[in-house]
């Protein structure tokens, strides 16, 4: 899984267009304290590991665990992709 | 003065009717079923369905055949009817009607898209709120005046808060109010994206509840002066205490935690009716079964009622959560409740909330005084209104007050957005938002102020931009495709709660959606909110965008909008 494409996925999906990969950090809070996005932003991620991953997250809770940061982001769908 | 209801008409997944609606509350019957109607794949998640196609209600409704119409039109045309029938009027050439709707002829445009070409002409007559309103009207007959408004899941009550204040400033003598909205795929599958629809009946103000159920229909009251109703000899049904609208200024689709606008509207409420606490007898609270409401809406209520929290459910176990139309669909229920001396049940509650409060189970005989009825909206726009059984005078203002407008920007270009929010801040504005944040934060400017008391848009086609590209994931991509992150920024208050969150302003919100006079309707709300003493200062904004595909279909049948970015401050002189 390469990190960096992820970013830029992430990037388009929730239009922040003023950041680059380099801006985001592989072990930062992608919540919260971090890169500061809200619930809203978790739904979109909800989305893109359906259309990109083929990856049906079940709930909220699920997707709090994987949506910690890039690198569980990234491990997660390594894990679990379908396409 | 003393506003008084004299009407009521209501249609919804319980029935047709008042009758129909009171027996199905008396005997705790849930109109909540598997859609069949709406056409989706989605059965997995129940509904509020008025189980007659489009067709069928076209005829029940007495609509030509071959008139194009939205379903939202229709629901709303039957309860209308009975509203006025039961006020005796026949005659509307002296009512102004203020309608709420948000959906408003989505069903049509949704249906169609894929062949929008060919269908533009209806498509482009039915499609907006505003349009609506005068497809009902046009079946009724010449209103003295019609007005939309467009707030989202408050649109209803918000239209009855309006009405009230015109009859307190003389404006009109009688006004039918309320709601109507449809079911459709593309509020269904934006509500589904933003994962709050429960693969359950719904379970308000319970410890295990999933999330909401969906409800189409509509709900109209007759109000007016009770001089008016004692000089026609009607009967008087109920008396409207007291009102209040706050905004949360918190998120476009989340609570806060303390439910801060939800508390001002009551407060205001309340305060208005001249009541304390005690004094009410039973709360219909907005109770949309998702976590985030009802935990916000209860820590709301503890806040203000503390120790003296009166009875209170939530009726959309019943009716699903008919979104616009649901604020006049629960004045309704409120108002049978308060005549026919009864505790709405809240229904398939089962585990106590964390926050402790605990709604009335079970449908019971109660002889009630006062009545508090809430409803909220996407963009924190939050309502509360008090029916009462006894008289209540109300403030009125019929001298003509001197305004001033101290600020009047236009914007026509984005780039300096960043002057004045981050970009993270912007990440899921349009480009035509981001003008009118930079046009309001301007105007402030200009005006030399940091802050008003209210926020007042004016839209014809809201936000036209992400409702296209929506539709085109909804027909082109299948129901799975919307983008969360656009279907929460489609409504048309989105740019008057945008602007609210932005500047922390807890103040009245509100949004008008009709057509051309859009603008103005904002405008004049402002000037009557400034009359009645209730602020000194409003920001008025005019909003909209320009969407190629739309812009394609409206000139060629010949019609056509202006972007628009403005922002108007104007104070009492």
């Amino acid at each position: 899984m390469n990190n960096d494409l992820l970013k830029q996925q992430i990037i388009e999906a929730l239009n922040l267009e003023d950041l680059t990969p380099a801006d985001i950090r592989d072990d930062e809070p992608l919540f919260g304290e971090g890169l500061g996005l809200d619930s809203i932003d978790a739904l979109e991620l909800f989305v893109l590991l359906d259309k990109q991953y083929g990856i049906k997250l079940q709930n909220k809770e699920e997707g709090k665990q994987v949506f910690r940061s890039v690198n569980t982001m990234a491990a997660y769908i390594e894990e679990h992709r379908t396409k | 003065m003393k506003i008084v209801v004299t009407g009521a008409g209501i249609v919804s997944s319980l029935g047709f009717g008042k009758e129909v609606t009171l027996q199905a509350l008396l005997d705790e019957r849930s109109g909540i079923s598997v859609p069949e109607i709406l056409g989706t794949a989605h059965t997995e998640h129940p509904v509020g369905e008025v189980k007659m196609t489009t067709s069928a209600l076209a005829e029940y409704a007495r609509v030509h055949a071959g008139e194009s119409v939205s379903r939202t039109s229709l629901l709303g045309l039957c309860a209308a009817r009975e509203a006025l029938q039961q006020a005796d009027i026949a005659d509307v050439s002296e009512v102004a009607f203020v309608n709420g709707t948000t959906v408003g002829g989505m069903d049509y445009t949704e249906q169609h898209w894929l062949d929008k070409e060919q269908y533009a002409q209806a498509i482009t007559a039915l499609h907006t709120a505003g349009a609506s309103t005068e497809h009902i009207a046009r079946h009724i007959g010449q209103f003295a005046y019609t007005a939309t408004i467009s707030t989202a899941c408050s649109s209803a009550l918000n239209a009855v808060i309006a009405a009230c204040n015109m009859l307190r400033t003389s404006r009109c003598k009688q006004a039918l109010v309320g709601g109507a909205e449809c079911l459709s795929l593309f509020h269904f599958n934006g509500f589904r994206s933003l994962q709050i629809l429960a693969t359950e009946p719904c379970r308000p103000f319970s410890a295990n509840r999933q999330g909401l159920n969906l409800g189409e229909g509509a709900a109209y009251l007759v109000i007016e002066t009770e001089e008016s109703a004692l000089q026609r000899n009607v009967p008087i049904l109920a008396y409207i205490a007291g009102y209040g609208n706050a905004c949360d200024a918190f998120h476009q689709t989340a609570s806060s935690e303390n439910g801060e606008g939800a508390y001002l509207a009551m407060k205001q409420a309340l305060a208005m009716a001249n009541l304390s606490p005690a004094d009410i007898d039973y709360i219909n609270a907005h109770g949309t079964g998702t976590p985030n409401n009802d935990a916000s809406e209860s820590a709301a209520m503890l806040r203000l009622f503390a120790d003296q929290m009166p009875a209170f459910s939530s009726t959309k176990a019943f009716t699903g959560h008919t979104t616009s139309a649901a604020g006049s669909i629960e004045l309704v229920i409120s108002l049978l409740a308060l005549q026919h001396a009864f505790l709405p049940a809240n229904l398939n509650w089962q585990e106590p909330m964390p926050e402790a409060v605990m709604p009335n189970l079970h449908t019971q005989r109660a002889e009630l005084s006062h009545v508090l009825c809430n409803s909220f909206g996407f963009g924190g726009n939050d309502s509360s209104l008090i029916l009462s059984k006894h008289a209540h005078s109300l403030s009125e203002q019929t001298e003509p007050v001197d305004y001033a407008v101290v600020a009047d920007v236009e914007v026509d270009a984005e780039a300096d957005y960043k002057q004045y929010i981050s970009p993270l801040q912007a990440r899921r504005l349009s480009p035509t938002l981001r003008r009118l944040v930079i046009a309001a934060y301007k105007a402030l400017e200009q005006a030399h102020c940091n802050q008003v008391d209210a926020v007042i848009t004016g839209t014809d086609l809201g936000c036209i931009c992400y409702s296209v590209t929506l539709l085109n994931q909804l027909t082109q991509e299948g129901e799975d495709a919307l983008k969360p992150s656009l279907f929460m920024q489609s409504t048309h208050n989105t740019p008057s709660s945008l602007i609210a969150i932005l500047m922390h302003n807890n103040g009245y919100n509100c949004t008008y959606s009709h057509g051309k006079d859009s603008y103005e309707h904002a405008m004049k709300d402002a000037q009557t909110q400034i009359q009645l003493g209730n602020i000194q200062s409003a920001l008025v904004l005019g909003f909209e965008e320009l969407d190629e595909t739309w812009q394609q279909l409206e000139t060629s049948v010949g019609k056509g909008h202006a972007m628009a970015a403005r922002a108007t401050i104007i104070t009492k002189r």
